[in-house]
């Protein structure tokens, strides 16, 4: 029957969408964002294969629907190649913010490479979850049949996003960086305690490299991990570079 | 919501150091205001799209002969609902499955939407668009919360002066288009909460399209 197909669809699009397990991934991350805006971070936010919820995303925090509300720094960033944008224009302090699904081209790389910018990651997604830590944060919806980013979930999730943020916002004496469960500069999950993470700037002769870290530029070396090209991704101990990181989930 | 409104201990205390220990308040009830959200917009998006099965269903058997005679469909508001405008088009036009339909949306291009604000005004950026591609049959979607957005409103005008019908999706009590009478079918979200009011006009344009989808499957070919 034709009308029940489509009931079928609409009936499963129209369920609880936040259980406490995703409230409280939001409550997390509101408050990080908070944090971040409240100490004069700007958020970058992207979509690849959906532009048009980087673009709400972004609307949404500069000219907020509700009057009084803070216009908070939020720039959607509509590339073919975010990583680059977000390299040569993120700041130690920012937020990036994705939204799309776990094999979204170009998210992974950015996320990954958001702490090492200094910025905390925000990904926002529906379906098969994304690999543990290559995000800050992760606010994930359940999605079978693949229509989140069409049928208004994905938008209820960053409006929710929106609205707990600006609750942390009226709470000035927690929004201190570094203090409580959700600050501080984003570390890295997938290096273990052993190396940090870094990005290589430039290839220098005789086996070394600048890179960059979140506490800025260094020097390393680089003859353990062999040929090194700008934009990897390395991890770094004691002045050297000890392996080179592959891309998550996407070949950028 | 009042269970967030800065009611909290924690708002009242001066900058302290131990101050961070007051955080897992304000993480609780942000965590409740979330699920809260989630329920009114699910509570609203059921009832709306009861209330409009019948107008969604007539609706779809019309879009669908349309695009079957080779109808394109063209999409437009403002800020959020620009956005979710450009949504639905590319559902349409890329969907999940099913077949691609001639869609696009009319605020993509800010060189266009530049140029004609500026030197033809606001008002005009869909209308004058709609001159320049629309031809009878077509479809226009124009998206409003609150049901006034001018140049919404216009473009309908346009549209019915070329031949090409008019859907509109609205919020609160459908502004001036649910009395506008260049706007054909408007489909109201009733409720006060832009973000509810959008979240559910994305739920009821997934629906139409499912619904479209379903006429042309079912008509074969």
């Amino acid at each position: 029957m034709a009308e029940a197909g489509v009931e079928t669809t609409a009936h499963v699009a129209s369920g609880q969408v936040i259980g406490t397990a995703l409230g409280g991934d939001l409550a997390l991350a509101a408050l990080s964002l908070a944090r971040r805006f409240a100490a004069g971070g700007t958020m970058w936010c992207l979509a690849p294969a959906w532009p048009e919820h980087a673009r709400h995303v972004a609307v949404e925090f500069v000219h907020p629907v509700i009057v009084g509300k803070r216009a908070l720094p939020a720039v959607s960033v509509i590339e073919p190649d975010p990583v680059a944008v977000l390299r040569a224009t993120v700041r130690v302090g920012d937020v990036i913010l994705a939204v799309g699904a776990a094999d979204a081209p170009g998210v992974a790389p950015s996320l990954q490479r958001a702490s090492v910018w200094g910025a905390t990651s925000i990904w926002l997604g529906a379906g098969p979850r994304p690999r543990p830590g290559v995000a800050d944060h992760v606010l994930w919806i359940e999605d079978p049949l693949q229509t989140a980013a069409h049928d208004g979930r994905l938008v209820l999730l960053y409006h929710v996003l929106w609205e707990l943020t600006h609750v942390c916002l009226e709470h000035p004496g927690l929004l201190a960086p570094d203090s409580g469960p959700a600050g501080g500069i984003a570390t890295c999950v997938t290096c273990s305690d052993e190396g940090r993470m870094a990005e290589v700037v430039e290839v220098q002769q005789s086996g070394s490299a600048v890179v960059r870290t979140a506490s800025g530029p260094e020097h390393i070396d680089t003859t353990i991990v062999g040929t090194v090209v700008a934009g990897d991704l390395v991890l770094i101990h004691a002045g050297s570079a000890i392996a080179v990181l592959e891309d998550a989930g996407d070949d950028e | 919501m009042s269970d967030t409104g800065g009611e909290s201990t924690a708002f009242l205390y001066p900058f302290i150091e131990g101050d961070e220990r007051e955080v897992a308040p304000l993480l609780t009830s942000l965590e409740q205001s979330a699920v809260a959200k989630a329920t009114a917009s699910a509570e609203l998006r059921a009832a709306t799209s009861a209330r409009m099965r019948e107008q969604v269903a007539r609706l779809a058997d019309i879009m669908a002969a349309r695009f079957v005679d080779g109808a394109r469909l063209f999409t437009f508001g403002n800020g959020g609902s620009s956005t979710d405008a450009a949504s639905l088009a590319e559902l349409f036009a890329r969907p999940p499955w099913g077949r691609p339909l001639p869609a696009r949306s009319l605020v993509d291009d800010s060189a266009v939407v530049t140029a004609l604000g500026n030197d033809v005004g606001f008002d005009l950026v869909f209308s004058r668009q709609l001159i320049a591609y629309g031809a009878p049959g077509d479809i226009a979607v124009g998206i409003s919360t609150s049901g006034s957005s001018r140049n919404v409103l216009t473009a309908f005008a346009e549209a019915r002066t070329r031949g090409m019908i008019t859907v509109g999706l609205a919020g609160y009590d459908g502004g001036e288009m649910a009395a506008a009478p260049d706007l054909q079918h408007c489909l109201v979200v009733r409720s006060d909460s832009v973000h509810r009011i959008q979240e559910t006009q994305a739920g009821l344009g997934f629906s139409l399209w499912a619904a479209i989808q379903q006429r042309l499957d079912d008509a074969g070919g």
